[in-house]
């Protein structure tokens, strides 16, 4: 589909087919059919142990599996479904989608993407390897302390779920820092952000939250970890420790989690909608805000699932508003929807079926909801099965079915191919009617007294019927996923005769080939406004920008084997964990050395250096600001956790025997003149001047090392005075507290001598002080980070 | 750093000797004043007060926030107004403050 003369520089010499193509693909369609293929891989997974619980509570008193067994199905199901699964559907249409809809070429970072899936799928196979192991997780897929602490949960189950969902926070966040700078910088021009697509929207409010919500979630499974391995104390109730300080870190992941698993889902609505409507959608802007206020309340109501861990009637009361205002723009959408459907001309497809689908049983979802915004309400249905009936009406009849109408939306653009309308419409009533037979009992269930994460029951409760309703139902679902599955392979077996428009589209993706070539588009697309192609097409058309002259040689990212690789070195040192520290060392060095390499990979190559985008700053400034922004949540956790558990420990050493002050007002000192030296080094090199750009970088490494040395014998004294890590409250929160923030410093060390080392050897030119810098950056965050640190930890009175 | 049309080129080497002399400065101030009794009553808030112009001064001046792009500032703030908030949310329900009770 390439124009004649248009040369595509790079691609030539990637392999197009075979294993190795797709090991070493950075192409953002591949990466998103990669993160499709795998997600309905282990939603398929996800699926089978949801069939097993529900034949387990078909009958009373029935023994297919053991308690045990059964609370590992449910907590494997929980995890699976909500990251290996519903996660990464969203992931797939994100990579795939969002940069045709801005009309790039692809994301600001492809090998980072690359390495965002390696990472996930790394994630995803040592969560399901704990089968392999005899030991799968079986503590919920929220994991309350302390029922995942080592003495009540000795083997190694919770540590399969500890160090899993590490490594897939860690994809997660890199792959939201990376969408975040593709959407703000890699824009067409004139695609103004209330220009962007309704789904693109969706896919920015998402990032955010990701990036803001998974640092606390880390940082409280670090804290489980550090229990688990070290004997650290913050799930201790004996040292002191507070059982509901999980509870809150991982609700306050655990919320907006709900707005990242559902707003992806709203987004392909408001594309779906549109187009089988023949409209534009109704109120675009306020749609636009909803998803935003949504994103912004959705950090404000954590606690709502807390309400029976007795907060308070103050608490209760702050977040039974904040949750009953978060309904408002949820509810916003659903009109907008409806009046978009309103004397539309409507073409009643499948996708649009799906979608339709998902505005009435998410509408039921929310209302479910909106009654858990009442703390005496919500009391009555904690842990009941009517919470387990919400949850689904939310996440299948909302997300699932949002995806699903994604998935025959987007089908013919991904594969070229259409599905089949008659086999996809039955797929959709014989998931909608099942979905509701399994799901809408379990109100009743919940409602007359049923336990959620029981494994039997008696007869006789009145519950037999509607569980055995609920588990017909669940095998409906799963033929309504067979029948979607069928039609795939049916379509892929057929000929790719889809057009580039085959629905009369409103979005730039329509406007490139079915599938797209690899670089999307010959050049880059006009933008005209909102809906810009569905103007182009039928007019009027206000004057567009010109967009950038027909490249006569694109550049597209060479395909690399450093993400893979990379991937494989942190898998490795995660599942070490689980079997020997060498392996941890092992892995941990190769996933360093590969880093080194991934980093420098095109550090010479003209071609990567230019990298500014439509805000007008590099890529690489506005991702390493993103990536500070969710280390502000990191820190931030870390501190609080510090300040929370101060003055609770209940053996001494206490801060106020231990504590130097005058020695850690030196070692602040030295880090704050570092901070001057980093700054004078990049203006060195931003004026080219080699000689005092070594000699400032040089000294920044320097001062950080002294800095470095002073904690290294504040630690070895503290460990003399009988301070350690698990000796008290005080002693695990100030060690992890401070001792992340050295790790943070030794790194800043590593990369400034990296650097330093580029220089030496003649390869850090002028064009490479953007690199310096982001190091920058990096740097003085370290520093202000210990400027907050200083003041509350060492000088802030007890 | 020259992300801004009415930004300086580089800031001046005198620029960012004097704030690094202020951060000294009130560095020295943070640490002498949890020596002054007189002071205690008040401490909290003046430690917090002197940490926030420093971190302040580091933000705008060494990572040139000031000089950036829009965007940029509302990633950074929006961001610390997010952690800010949780934290003290945090601090609040774990019990560190008394505004909610128990």
């Amino acid at each position: 589909m390439t124009a004649p003369g248009l040369a595509l520089i790079a691609t030539q010499a990637a392999p197009a087919t075979g294993l190795r193509s797709w090991l070493t693909t950075v192409d953002h369609k591949r990466i998103g059919i990669l993160y499709g293929v795998t997600a309905f891989a282990f939603f398929l997974l996800g699926g089978v142990e949801a069939l097993l619980i529900r034949l387990q509570l078909a009958r009373p008193g029935q023994g297919l599996v053991s308690a045990e067994t059964y609370n590992a199905l449910f907590t494997m199901h929980g995890t699976t479904m909500i990251f290996l699964a519903i996660m990464p559907f969203s992931a797939a249409f994100f990579n795939y989608l969002v940069p045709l809809m801005i009309g790039a070429r692809d994301v600001a970072f492809p090998r980072v993407n690359a390495l965002s899936y390696w990472l996930f799928l790394a994630g995803g196979l040592l969560l399901n390897a704990s089968f392999l192991a005899g030991a799968p997780p079986d503590a919920g897929w929220f994991g309350y302390a302390n029922l995942t602490s080592r003495r009540f949960s000795p083997g190694p189950a919770i540590d399969f779920w500890v160090l899993s969902l590490q490594v897939l926070g860690a994809a997660s966040v890199i792959s939201a820092i990376n969408f975040i700078v593709t959407i703000l910088n890699l824009r067409a021009p004139g695609m103004t952000l209330m220009r962007m697509p309704l789904f693109v929207w969706m896919a920015l409010v998402v990032q955010f939250l990701i990036v803001l919500a998974f640092p606390p979630i880390t940082v409280g499974l670090l804290f489980l970890m550090f229990d688990r391995f070290f004997g650290t104390r913050f799930y201790d109730v004996a040292a002191g420790g507070d059982l509901h300080l999980w509870q809150h870190l991982f609700w306050i992941f655990g919320h907006p989690e709900v707005y990242i698993l559902i707003l992806p889902a709203f987004g392909i609505v408001s594309e779906v909608v549109p187009t089988f409507a023949r409209k534009p959608l109704f109120g675009a802007p306020v749609v636009i805000y909803s998803g935003i206020l949504i994103g912004f309340f959705g950090f404000g109501v954590w606690s709502h699932h807390m309400f029976a861990a007795g907060m308070g009637p103050v608490a209760d009361t702050a977040f039974s508003l904040a949750t009953m205002i978060i309904a408002i723009p949820t509810g916003v959408k659903i009109f907008n929807w409806l009046a978009t459907l309103w004397g539309g001309a409507i073409r009643p497809t499948t996708a649009l079926h799906f979608a339709v689908g998902l505005i009435a049983t998410f509408t039921l979802g929310g209302l479910s909801g909106i009654m858990h915004a009442s703390p005496p309400v919500d009391l009555q249905q904690t842990d009941s099965y009517f919470v387990v009936a919400h949850l689904h009406y939310v996440l299948i009849g909302g997300s699932l079915f949002g995806l699903l109408a994604g998935a025959y939306y987007w089908w013919p653009k991904i594969t070229g191919r259409f599905l089949d309308e008659r086999l996809g419409k039955l797929g959709f009533w014989v998931l909608f009617v099942a979905f509701n037979l399994t799901f809408f009992p379990q109100h009743y269930l919940g409602a007359v007294g049923m336990p959620r994460r029981i494994y039997t029951y008696p007869p006789g409760l009145g519950w037999d019927l509607w569980n055995l309703v609920s588990t017909v139902g669940a095998f409906g679902i799963a033929a309504g996923v067979l029948l979607f599955a069928l039609n795939a392979a049916r379509s892929l077996a057929g000929p790719a005769v889809a057009p580039a428009d085959p629905w009369d589209g409103r979005t730039l993706e329509w406007r490139t080939a079915s599938p797209p070539p690899p670089h999307n588009f010959d050049t880059i697309p006009p933008v005209y406004g909102r809906d810009t192609f569905w103007r182009e097409k039928y007019g009027p058309r206000p004057p567009a920008p010109v967009p950038p002259s027909a490249e006569a040689a694109l550049h597209l990212p060479t395909p690399s084997g450093w993400p893979v690789i990379t991937a494989l070195g942190v898998g490795l040192a995660a599942g070490g964990a689980l079997v020997h520290p060498a392996v941890v060392v092992l892995g941990g060095l190769l996933a360093l050395v590969a880093a080194y390499r991934f980093a420098l990979e095109h550090h010479d190559d003209p071609a990567y250096a230019h990298q500014v985008g439509a805000l007008g700053v590099d890529h690489r400034k506005v991702a390493m600001w993103t990536f500070i922004g969710s280390e502000c949540l990191f820190f931030g956790t870390l501190i609080a956790t510090y300040m929370a558990y101060r003055g609770r420990s209940v053996v001494g050493p206490y801060p106020d025997e231990i504590l130097n002050v005058p020695v850690t007002t030196v070692s602040t000192f030295v880090l704050l003149m570092s901070s001057l030296l980093m700054a004078l080094a990049l203006a060195a090199a931003q004026r080219d001047d080699r000689r005092q750009t070594r000699r400032w970088l040089a000294g920044t490494a320097l001062f950080g090392l002294i800095f470095l040395g002073f904690q290294t014998v504040e630690f070895t004294a503290f460990v003399h005075e009988g301070l350690t890590l698990d000796r008290n409250l005080f002693g695990s929160t100030f060690f992890v507290l401070t001792g992340f923030h050295g790790a943070h410093v030794a790194l800043g060390v590593l990369w400034l001598a990296s650097l330093l080392v580029l220089d030496l050897r003649g390869r850090l030119r002028a064009r490479d002080a953007v690199k310096v810098e982001v190091a920058a950056l990096y740097w003085h965050f370290v520093d202000i980070v210990w400027i907050v640190i200083f003041t509350l930890v060492y000088l802030v009175p007890a | 750093m020259r992300d801004r049309p009415d930004a300086p080129a580089h800031l001046s080497v005198r620029t960012y000797l004097t704030v690094a002399v202020v951060l000294a400065i009130v560095t020295a101030l943070e640490v002498g004043v949890i020596y002054i009794r007189r002071l205690a009553p008040v401490i909290v808030p003046l430690l917090l007060a002197m940490a926030a112009a420093k971190f302040t001064l580091v933000v705008l001046f060494f990572m040139h926030l000031r000089y950036d792009v829009r965007p940029l500032r509302v990633i950074f703030t929006g961001s610390l107004a997010v952690a800010a908030g949780l934290a003290i949310a945090l601090m609040t329900l774990g019990g560190e403050f008394l505004v909610f009770g128990r």
